[in-house]
Parts: structure tokens; sequence; C-alpha cells
């Protein structure tokens, strides 16, 4: 007998999934954080708009750590090679993730991308997404951290616009702030609203192109390796709380 | 518009959910979208209509339910049994 819509067929049973949608793409990405943690990787993806600065941030990484760590990075895109090509030229081994249509990338597009890389010879692996602050924040794919780049010509209510993403974020890197004599952008307003979206609210300013920043960005990342091992501890003291 | 891999994803489960019952077709299918998952329900709900024809959930209408949260749970089926 039908329960829910009283329409008497006796063939039509109720049955409970209370699954969530994502359920496979969690075991995946289960399967691939294994991999990370049984192999000493730590693994960020690295999120944000298209043209928010994400390869300029791991090209700036890659000059500041890339002789005292060894870095990867899978570049989601949806058509060309152009950011893992701009990656490898930075010194960084890099490989490519080609999407097509797809708007985001999933666990099982970063596993079958780990057989492209010697990724269990990395101390950071850094998945960058493809270029959007809506659909890749819905995906866990077995990283460590969530990072997003929001660059100062983004406008300043883009926390406000784009929540899910952000709360989604333990560290927000306010990127190209050697642009802001130039713009009209009030810092004050981007913190004020990424407060008020973030659970634990976490931002660098970081220029790529001056280099700004980038030190606290590479101790934010050593610390994140910290935190994994010890997952319970707060977030206090780590990274700059706004 | 990842509501359409989303979508698809449900169908699989939908699809382990009908074999496991030996369900002839499903009726109803009920879902829970939280206003934090990052999706869009009204994109969800056109997804879905693209993707059940001729399937066993053609005749199956799709209840969507919110939450506070960022939940996004397949919770329930009506299935058509033997």
């Amino acid at each position: 007998m039908c329960d829910s819509c009283g329409c008497g067929d006796t063939n039509v049973v109720p049955f409970e999934v209370h699954e969530r949608l994502l359920a496979g793409n969690d075991r995946t990405a289960a399967h691939n954080r294994e991999h990370f943690h049984d192999h000493g990787v730590v693994a960020v993806n690295l999120m944000g708009s298209p043209g928010s600065g994400k390869t300029a941030v791991l090209e700036a990484t890659a000059r500041a750590l890339g002789r005292h760590a060894r870095l990867g990075v899978l570049a989601g895109d949806l058509a060309t090679d152009n950011d893992a090509a701009r990656i490898r030229a930075a010194g960084i081994v890099a490989e490519s993730i080609t999407t097509g249509s797809a708007c985001h990338l999933d666990a099982d597009m970063v596993h079958r991308g780990l057989h492209h890389l010697p990724w269990r010879t990395f101390d950071y692996l850094f998945i960058e997404n493809v270029g959007n602050l809506v659909c890749p924040a819905v995906y866990d794919l077995g990283q460590d951290a969530n990072v997003v780049a929001l660059s100062v010509t983004e406008g300043e209510d883009k926390p406000l616009k784009y929540p899910t993403m952000f709360r989604k974020a333990d560290l927000v890197l306010v990127t190209k702030v050697d642009l802001l004599p130039r713009l009209d952008v009030s810092l004050e307003t981007i913190e004020r609203n990424l407060v008020a979206v973030m659970p634990h609210p976490v931002m660098l300013l970081v220029s790529s192109k001056t280099g700004s920043g980038i030190g606290e960005w590479i101790r934010w990342l050593a610390g994140s390796g910290r935190r994994r091992l010890a997952p319970c501890a707060s977030h206090a003291g780590e990274g700059v709380g706004v | 518009m990842h509501e359409y891999s989303l979508v698809q994803a449900m169908f699989d489960q939908i699809g382990e959910a009908v074999r496991a019952n030996r369900a002839l077709a499903v009726r109803r299918v009920y879902v829970r979208i939280g206003r934090y998952a990052g999706v869009e329900p009204e994109l969800f709900r056109t997804a879905y209509e693209v993707f059940r024809v001729k399937t066993m959930c053609a005749d199956a209408p799709l209840e969507i339910a919110d939450a506070p949260d960022d939940e996004l749970l397949l919770e329930r089926l009506e299935l058509e049994v033997p």
C-alpha cells in the first residue's frame, strides 16, 4: 500500500534511501585522500573565477617554494593545456585535466589525472579547479584544504553572491593587491563580506606579480600539512583571521 | 550546470534501488536540497525532466524539499513492485 499519496495502488511501496547524491564521488574522494595521506602528500583544491589569478599564484608558489619542496599540479581546463603549460614553464610538474563542457572537477577526474603524474614524490599537490565560483564547491576531490582565489578586480560582493564557495573555503587568497591603488575597491568591505559567509574566516593578501604576501601563503601551506597531522587542532593562530 | 551531472549520479542510485527491489518502475522521487548545497533546485528539476524520458522514472514526479544547510540527499523513492 502506498502510504505517501493514498493512491491505493497495492504494488507501490516506499523505499528509504537517505544517501547523498554525491555518495559515489565521496567514495572516490575518500580513496584519493587515503592515497595522499599514505604518501605524505598535502593536497590543495585551488578554486576561483576565471581570471582570478589561480595560475599566477601557482607560478609565484613555484618561485618561492620550488627549491625547497616537491610540487605538482593537476590543472582543470575546459579546452586547453594553457594553464599546465604556464606552470610547467615555472618549473613545476603539471598535467591538464581537460573537462570539455564540464564546469568542475570531480574526484574521479582527479583520480585518473593522478595516473599521469609522479604524485607519490610530491610534498604538495595543487589541484587547480576549473574557473567557476559555483560548481567546483560541490565536489570533494580528496583535498586537505580548499583555497579560493578572489582578485580585487572582481568586486567586493563576490562572497555574498557566491556564499557556497566561500563557506567551503579554508583560506581565501585576495589576489592582485598590487592593483589596489588603481581601483575603487575597499579591502575592509571584502573582509566584512568574507566574515559574513565563512565559518572560519581566514584570508591573505597576495600579489603574484610583486611577491607581496607569498611568504605568508607558503607559511599557511606548511601549517596546512601540520593541521592534517593534528586534525582536531583549533584554527586559532593559523593564517590571518579576519 | 553541474545539476546535470548530479541528476546523472542520482539515476545511478535509483538504478541500484530498482535492481535491489526488483522494481518495475519508479513512481515518485524525493530529494532534499539545502540552501547552501550549491545546487539550484529549478535547474535540478529541469535536468531531471531531460533525463527521465524513456527511463524507469518516466512517470515519476520529482519532489524537492529544502533545508537550511548544505544537505544534498536522495531521501526516498516510491517503487512499483510485482
